[in-house]
């Protein structure tokens, strides 16, 4: 049975179901980390949760502030150093999944979490972490982001992390590993890549938005497939999952 | 022989000029107290290098100890953004170096390795690799690998002549003890000299009672300085949280640097050490409404 829900509430269910169980996946605080603890305690129970600090399969009681805060490493199975996460794991080529956020994303899923271009100049924000690496070296990307005009746009201020770098073949040209797949999951819509451009194209939008609402928060064009899909609603279980025990303080899920 | 000193002995010891690596992470096991020293002993023309800065580092850029920064960004988590570092970078007040996470943290592996330069295939088509080549001594170039002719980015290994971290114990003799994640290792064991301050110096028996948590062992150690609550207002794991209170109020102060200097005055200049300066902020009663519980570790 289909369950009232919150527009982040639909963006968690999203991405948790694009996980596979047995998968490995970096997460950040947030969205990415309510996604995957909902995989895990629904489809996906071996599904191993990695953060960049050092930490491996916590099971945290409170949600904290960033991954610096132990809350988050509460009951790890795995203390390392970021040489033991983002070196011997992910550029290994251990990981499945590698979630990230941005500033901005452009049209071929490059990102942005550096600096912004104002009329004053360049206003530098947070730079990379390990966000740049975890595009580099993740299997699948999957990017969740508020849709914003100014936000989904032709081309980055700052290309943080490369994702099709500029379409085509450039990316392994440019002697990167390869990238499966990526995925935008906005509070909109679901975008995806054309296969042979690797250019931005919409996958489904979520229920109750309509396809001219994309198209007037999108920054640049993108390509839309002849019968537009609705992204699948959660289910009573999923919400149920969300509200009661993986943020029950509704620090993210709102 | 012992290492233990002072913070103000083994402070006035680094000269103007030098390369200091950072240990801290956002709000966590930042060496707070190392950089209320370093400001108050007026150090200039630094290079500091660190995996992804915190509150430490936004200080010491921000009273303008710091020419050269070499780091992967940095915030302070959910409670704001380290708006010091921004400001000079945005007003090319610093000799920027930006690189990613893992980039910054194989520096220091190969440095601690002693090999003069590390491949990966971090940062290949980021701005960041742009901006690092077209530097006038860049410490990374593109080459192809002698065994498959693929490409990759050689990085230069880092040698700090100072790392700074802070951790829960160390003994008398350098062996030290961090509990929960330990991301700084290798830029402990990158340096030169590594300084750690150090919740609590215990014994080498209790050392000896728990060798699997000995992350860095004593041939690295260069001096251990025992500074309870050293990183507060940051977090140090299973001793005590960070104090929101306190990191909200410099969440709001670094945005301007009129504040911002009077947070220094308050807090750095007018203290005489770091005793001084949790004494100023309530003290005992303050530090134990952020003691950690045990079961949890915060």
């Amino acid at each position: 049975m289909v369950a009232k829900y919150t527009t982040n509430e639909l963006m968690a269910v999203t991405a948790s179901r694009l996980l596979k169980d047995g998968e490995n996946v970096v997460v950040g605080l947030g969205l990415p980390q309510i996604a995957a603890l909902l995989a895990k305690s629904t489809h996906a129970p071996r599904l191993n949760i990695i953060y960049e600090i050092g930490v491996i399969n916590p099971e945290a009681e409170e949600m904290g502030v960033g991954i610096a805060d132990p809350r988050l490493w509460n009951e790890s199975e795995c203390f390392t150093s970021f040489v033991g996460t983002l070196g011997s794991i992910l550029q290994k080529g251990l990981i499945d999944v590698g979630f990230l956020g941005g500033l901005q994303v452009d049209k071929y899923g490059n990102i942005n979490s550096t600096s912004i271009k104002t009329e004053k100049g360049y206003r530098h924000i947070n730079g990379s972490g390990g966000a740049a690496d975890i595009a580099t070296f993740s299997k699948r990307l999957m990017i969740i982001m508020k849709h914003e005009k100014r936000k989904i746009i032709e081309k980055v201020d700052f290309l943080t992390s490369v994702g099709y770098l500029n379409g085509r073949n450039s990316r392994s040209e440019a002697g990167l590993p390869m990238c499966q797949d990526i995925k935008i999951i906005t509070n909109l819509c679901v975008f995806g890549f054309d296969e042979e451009e690797r250019s931005l194209k919409l996958l489904s939008v979520h229920p109750g938005i309509t396809l001219e609402e994309v198209v007037e928060n999108t920054g640049v064009e993108f390509k839309i497939p002849e019968m537009v899909k609705y992204t699948e609603e959660p289910t009573e279980k999923e919400v149920d999952l969300l509200r009661n025990s993986i943020d029950p303080l509704k620090m993210y899920i709102k | 022989m012992s290492k233990l000193k002072t913070l103000k002995e083994v402070v006035a010891e680094i000269p103007d000029g030098a390369h200091i690596a950072l240990g801290g992470f956002a709000i966590t096991r930042c060496p707070v107290a190392f950089v209320f020293e370093m400001i108050r002993q007026k150090k200039k023309d630094l290079t500091v290098s660190q995996i992804v800065a915190g509150m430490e580092t936004d200080l010491l850029v921000g009273a303008g100890l710091v020419k050269k920064l070499e780091y992967s960004g940095g915030s302070l988590d959910r409670f704001g953004r380290l708006e010091r570092i921004n400001d000079k970078i945005d007003k090319g007040l610093l000799d920027i170096r930006e690189y990613s996470g893992m980039s910054m943290s194989m520096r220091f592996l190969a440095g601690s390795l002693g090999v003069p330069f590390i491949p990966t295939k971090a940062l290949l088509g980021t701005e960041m690799l742009k901006n690092l080549i077209a530097k006038n001594d860049p410490e990374v170039k593109v080459c192809e690998s002698p065994f498959d002719g693929d490409k990759y980015v050689y990085l230069k290994a880092l040698r700090p002549d100072y790392s700074v971290i802070h951790a829960q114990y160390a003994d008398e003799k350098g062996n030290v003890i961090i509990e929960g994640p330990y991301w700084d290792a290798e830029t402990a064991k990158s340096a030169k000299k590594l300084i750690v301050t150090v919740e609590q110096v215990v014994s080498t028996k209790f050392i000896k009672k728990f060798p699997e948590k000995v992350i860095v062992p004593s041939v690295y150690t260069y001096a251990v300085v025992e500074v309870p609550y050293g990183a507060y207002p940051t977090a140090v794991y299973k001793f005590y949280d960070y104090d929101r209170e306190m990191l909200e109020n410099y969440a709001k102060v670094n945005k301007s640097e009129e504040e911002f200097n009077k947070f220094l005055d308050e807090y750095v200049f007018g203290t005489k050490d770091f005793t001084e300066f949790i004494e100023k902020v309530g003290g005992v009663d303050r530090v134990n409404k952020i003691k950690a519980d045990p079961s949890y570790g915060y």
